[in-house]
């Protein structure tokens, strides 16, 4: 899901060696390696707004202005971080790489290097990508299509943390219901959720909210109390890098779209196991939903995969065992009722677990 | 000036370098230090890639993802909204019958999108001068705005009295601030806020938690209905130095000299200047450069920075209705880094502090 980037990350995201070891990063480093056996060296870029591939790698997830790791296949690795040296001492808390230097190093730190993987290179300035093009004459190789098809699938430390990430939604959609319930106004309901996931500790908490009984959606623009039913927020919270998200949904009256997608996410659920087809999923969320029609938010995004990052590429096929996905029900009707319903699950061989559900109120 | 006064200079600039559109974009990603073209042409600031078209008839387009954002991005001043999933690909059908094509924002697109787009428009001439020079100067509601983020900056500064204590960690004080300055009506905050006994610099926070004898830097930067304003404060954990306070006397000072020098028709640099004299009496000559300093102050956006940073090597004039921050900001090796500034709007008469009380130590209990 898109949601409104913030000009600066602010929340707790030090490296916790105790929820990410050290070996869960030499692991992934490992594979990478072994995938590209006549690699010897990497590049790997992030930016505060797409870092996915270098959160991945390093668990550096760059704040401010972007960064680039640069792996050797014997040695230590390197972290370059924009800003100037004196940021260097918010930077070393963020990673397990110690050896660090101002990004304007990288032309002189990879000169010469021969057929080096460029894994992120889309995010990067188009400046960023000729110097390292002129350094490495022209070799680099695009790993980064390799390096998502790791990320798929979530090793049991991963999946912690996305529970962690889950649990601190469930607090989160707790506080918009309490927060409506209490009669509060839109927008008091979408802080109430912000202010439960920070006291949880999230890292990053971000949302979405109607003003329309959940037809549009839109980011939190100013203060608007007046008071919605029903009322539709999307939440996404982050933990330890990894997010979760899901959609919140009250209405105090008969809810006939609200019930119709409660019924299609149900059944849906029913079906996801490894090997399900996606598109099959789709199929049969679509010819359930008369007399609703496909709301705009979900209809190219019914299912994604989530981690560490909110908008994914898309393009999977099937649902395959040890991926995570947010699956999402939207319903629509021009002049009728809309909602929108969600839930994480992790997908195993046989069926998936429900790490989150909406709740309809 | 409104935003029709100003979107009337930009048209008078196109037909002056004879172009026939210009094509504004941004990634999304929104920062501080990166202008944001869409923003000035159409008043909206996107979740997604974004594009504005402005032909020389005066007519615009805008083209947002994801598409159904599309609703919303008819709120702003433009008729014709295009949702697409593909930015780029909606904008090159977009301007299939245009000739003369500026563009704007490419310095700034990730890799992906300004590849494709120098592609689909080879012959393109960058017209980010022509938009960020009719921004120079801010509209009245973006000062009106400026000044409301200025009156959550200070009401978030008294937050941060009330709550900073040791034990506390500066990502949790950051969030909470961020949070308190929402709850007001600031939709995002650059808030960098670090703490030390001597710092190098201010920081993104990070889960160092504060001790007695550190000296707490916070940016606040609260965004109110797009446009940022900045304060610039220094705060002890426990009670200050006698020294400390007699430098951060001086480093007030040198703001002061810099307001003072702000002047309609005045090159920013000499601000600069104005600030370095009051340091350099002092013997900090040497702090005055980098690494210690780059600048005394800079533009706020989002949509556009102008008129710049406060420093040396910048002559723009000043012109009344520019709204920028001076903050001398300055490394000093008896105290560390110590951050004092206020954001101003260029008036016919000089520099108008938008902020309530001016930059002073204050300290929390240690």
């Amino acid at each position: 899901m898109f949601t409104q980037h913030p000009t600066l990350l602010i929340g707790p995201s030090d490296w916790d060696q105790t929820r990410m070891p050290k070996d869960e990063f030499d692991r992934r480093i490992a594979a990478l390696w072994a995938a590209f056996p006549d690699a010897s060296q990497a590049i790997v870029f992030g930016s505060a707004s797409r870092h996915a591939e270098l959160a991945y790698l390093t668990n550096f997830v760059p704040k401010l202005e972007p960064g680039i790791a640069l792996l050797v296949r014997t040695g230590a690795p390197k972290l370059l971080f924009g800003g100037g040296p004196n940021m260097v001492g918010a930077m070393k808390p963020l990673t397990f790489i110690t050896d660090m230097a101002p990004l304007n190093a990288l032309a002189k730190l990879i000169a010469g290097w021969d057929s080096p993987l460029l894994i992120g290179g889309g995010h990067m300035a188009s400046a960023t990508r000729k110097t390292i093009a002129e350094a490495t004459s022209g070799t680099i190789r695009d790993a980064t299509p390799h390096v998502w098809s790791m990320m798929r699938r979530k090793t049991p430390i991963e999946l912690a943390a996305i529970r962690e990430a889950c649990t601190i939604l469930d607090r989160a959609a707790a506080a918009i219901r309490n927060a409506a319930q209490a009669g509060a106004g839109i927008t008091t309901a979408v802080l109430a959720a912000e202010r439960a996931a920070i006291e949880a500790r999230a890292q990053d908490v971000r949302t979405l909210f109607s003003r329309d009984g959940g037809r549009t959606l839109r980011p939190f623009e100013a203060l608007d109390d007046t008071r919605a039913d029903p009322l539709q927020v999307y939440v996404a919270v982050r933990r330890f890098n990894y997010w979760a998200e899901g959609f919140t949904r009250l209405s105090n009256a008969p809810d006939e779209a609200g019930e119709l997608a409660k019924a299609l996410l149900r059944a849906a659920l029913a079906t996801v196991k490894g090997g399900t087809g996606i598109g099959v999923l789709a199929d049969a969320i679509a010819s359930g939903a008369s007399p609703f029609q496909i709301h705009p938010v979900t209809q190219a995004a019914f299912v994604s995969t989530i981690g560490l990052s909110l908008d994914p590429p898309t393009g999977d096929e099937v649902f395959e065992s040890g991926e995570v996905y947010s699956v999402r029900v939207g319903l629509t009707a021009d002049a009728g009722q809309h909602a929108i319903v969600s839930a994480m699950i992790a997908v195993r061989d046989d069926g998936n677990d429900v790490l989150w559900q909406s709740r309809i109120a | 000036m409104d935003f029709h006064d100003r979107l009337a200079d930009i048209l008078a600039r196109m037909r002056e370098a004879g172009l026939d559109c210009i094509a504004a974009l941004h990634d999304g990603a929104h920062f501080i230090e990166k202008p944001d073209p869409v923003t000035v042409l159409t008043g909206f600031k996107s979740l997604g890639p974004a594009a504005a078209i402005l032909r020389s008839d005066g007519s615009s387009t805008l083209i947002v993802t994801p598409s159904w954002d599309a609703e919303r991005a008819g709120e702003s001043s433009v008729r014709r909204v295009i949702g697409a999933h593909d930015c780029i690909a909606s904008l090159g059908d977009e301007l299939g019958q245009d000739a003369r094509i500026g563009l704007a924002g490419m310095r700034f697109l990730p890799s992906s999108m300004a590849d494709r787009l120098g592609s689909i428009v080879p012959a393109a001439q960058p017209a980010d001068k022509l938009i960020f020079d009719a921004a120079r100067t801010k509209t009245d509601d973006e000062i009106a705005h400026a000044r409301e983020a200025t009156r959550i900056a200070e009401l978030g500064y008294r937050h941060m009295l009330a709550i900073a204590k040791p034990g506390m960690t500066e990502d949790e004080l950051a969030a909470e601030l961020k949070w308190q300055m929402k709850s007001l009506g600031a939709e995002d905050n650059f808030l960098l806020l670090c703490a030390g006994p001597h710092n190098r610099a201010v920081q993104p926070s990070t889960g160092r938690r504060f001790q007695p004898g550190d000296i707490i830097l916070a940016e606040i930067t609260p965004s109110y209905r797009g446009q940022l304003a900045q304060i610039c404060r220094t705060v002890t954990v426990g009670e200050a130095s006698a020294q400390l306070a007699d430098r951060y006397a001086l480093v007030v000072r040198a703001m002061d000299q810099g307001i003072a020098a702000a002047r309609p028709g005045v090159p920013m640099a000499e601000v600069c200047r104005a600030i370095n004299a009051v340091l350099e009496a002092e013997g900090y000559g040497e702090y005055c450069h980098p690494p210690h300093i780059r600048r005394r102050g800079h533009g706020l956006g989002f949509a556009s920075v102008r008129p710049g940073d406060v420093a040396l090597d910048n002559d723009t004039p000043l012109e009344p209705g520019m709204v920028f921050m001076i903050h001398p900001n300055q490394y000093l090796p008896e105290t560390g880094y110590l951050l004092c500034g206020e954001p101003v709007l260029l008036t016919q008469t000089g520099a108008e502090p938008l902020t309530a009380e001016k930059a002073a130590l204050a300290s929390v209990s240690g």
